[in-house]
């Protein structure tokens, strides 16, 4: 493939049309797509598996008309089908290897912990109470802890660790903006 | 969830230990299965915190190293992981679950009706029942409608009222209505680009507007004279919005004057608090 081909504007509308006639459905199908590649990158073990997924998906967005004549069915797959192209091609070269990971220094911590705190107390009264008791205990008494807060709440184990995930990663994204704007 | 991969199978998958067959079936099942990502994503997690916790084993652990922990993205979540163990160990045990909001319990719980409207069941018989739990369902309905309204509301404000979101609040009562041996409210010093907000309790709300004024060891650092008190459940509060820089660790002052109508001061209270490192 051409490294110089950029994805243009146009580019992408046609790639956003043929996922999905609906713009905003077309959109987070998009964002489904790449998360779900650089996923299957990771437990590859490529490094860079952000960029293996941009690079796939700009092949399939380069070669999108000749796909649209011939491809019927679910573009997923054929994203899948291209990945492996795309995998097969990085572990013929030399990969990167990961940098080590580094914790944050005393400054940066204090932060992102103040950054922490005030999400936290952003959340509504309830989401915080499910997040300290569901990932407040540890050890033996996690288990017994959770079991109750799912009786609590009136839901099941595995509905109660899909909600506590969601409350986590939307602090999560919360906390990398608050640290973001405080870098500003 | 695809019924065909276990949690266990996950784990190896994202370890990075799972036979190459398992983990073409994996895959699959990620692009495809929407249940399937969402669970993987929730088994990470989980990864995380037993790593953070000392909770793999040693073989798990060496893994979690080599294979898992191998993008920026995967650190970063780490690293959040060790900053949330950081805050939920400052933390006090979680309130008692007496405490969650009625609404919260509802939910999700399979007859919320029976356990919450216990007098359905009672004398007005099985229709008037229905009826009571229609006019609940309404009820839920329209306030599920008003909440989702007011949570469209931000994504159409402007920039500036976003930039709002980083804002501390900070609740201050009047200090001569502090009992003895209350201590100064401590507030962390707030994170560079934050905004304070200063809710200040009064109890007289008769007051045309009012003025207040930052002092730090008598020093005035900031005054605003067009205040005005506000609701807040049963109390009052009078908000005043200052710029997060100005504060430095020590002890501070807010003095608050009402304006009356003849355009005379009078003096309120003195609302005291330390910043704290």
């Amino acid at each position: 493939m051409n490294k110089d081909w950029v994805l243009s504007q146009e580019a992408f509308d046609a790639l956003l049309d043929w996922l999905d006639s609906d713009r905003e459905q077309a959109g987070i199908k998009y964002e489904e797509i790449r998360a779900r590649l650089i996923i299957i990158f990771t437990g590859r073990g490529c490094v860079d598996a952000e960029d293996l997924a941009d690079e796939t998906i700009n092949r399939v967005t380069k070669r999108l008309s000749k796909i649209r004549e011939e491809f019927t069915g679910d573009p997923t797959r054929y994203f899948f089908g291209v990945a492996n192209k795309v995998y097969m091609e990085y572990i013929r070269r030399k990969p990167p290897q990961p940098s080590p990971f580094l914790p944050p220094d005393s400054n940066q911590a204090e932060v992102e912990f103040r950054c922490l705190e005030h999400c936290t107390d952003s959340l509504s009264e309830e989401n915080r109470y499910l997040l300290l008791k569901y990932y407040g205990a540890e050890g033996r008494s996690k288990i017994d802890q959770r079991r109750q807060l799912a009786e609590e709440l009136g839901i099941a184990p595995n509905a109660l660790r899909i909600r506590a995930y969601r409350i986590r990663l939307g602090l999560q994204e919360c906390v990398e903006k608050c640290i973001e704007r405080s870098e500003e | 969830m695809n019924p065909n991969i276990d949690k266990q199978e996950m784990r190896s998958y994202l370890l990075g230990n799972l036979e190459a067959d398992r983990r073409a079936a994996i895959e699959e099942s990620i692009l495809c299965d929407p249940g399937v990502y969402e669970e993987l994503l929730v088994v990470e997690e989980e990864l995380i915190d037993q790593h953070i916790t000392n909770n793999l084993s040693p073989s798990e652990r060496q893994q979690f190293e080599a294979n898992f922990l191998i993008t920026a993205e995967r650190q970063k979540n780490l690293r959040f992981g060790r900053l949330l163990r950081r805050y939920l160990d400052s933390q006090p045990v979680p309130i008692s679950p007496e405490n969650i909001p009625v609404a919260v319990r509802q939910t999700e719980t399979p007859a919320p009706a029976k356990k919450f409207l216990p007098f359905i069941a009672g004398p007005f018989g099985r229709s008037a029942g229905i009826a009571i739990s229609a006019a609940v369902v309404a009820s839920i309905a329209i306030i599920a409608f008003i909440c989702w309204v007011s949570t469209k509301k931000p994504q159409q404000r402007t920039v500036q009222e976003d930039s709002s979101q980083l804002v501390k609040v900070v609740q201050l009562a009047p200090g001569s209505q502090r009992s003895e041996g209350v201590a100064t409210q401590r507030v962390p010093i707030p994170p560079k680009g934050f905004d304070v907000r200063l809710e200040l309790q009064v109890t007289n709300t008769s007051f045309r507007n009012y003025k207040s004024e930052l002092l730090r060891e008598n020093n005035s650092l900031k005054t605003a004279n067009e205040l005005k008190a506000e609701p807040r459940g049963e109390q009052h509060i009078v908000p005043w919005t200052i710029t997060g820089d100005v504060l430095r660790p020590g002890d501070y002052q807010v003095r608050l004057s009402g304006v009356v109508d003849s355009g005379q001061d009078e003096f309120i209270d003195n609302y005291s608090f330390r910043v704290i490192k």
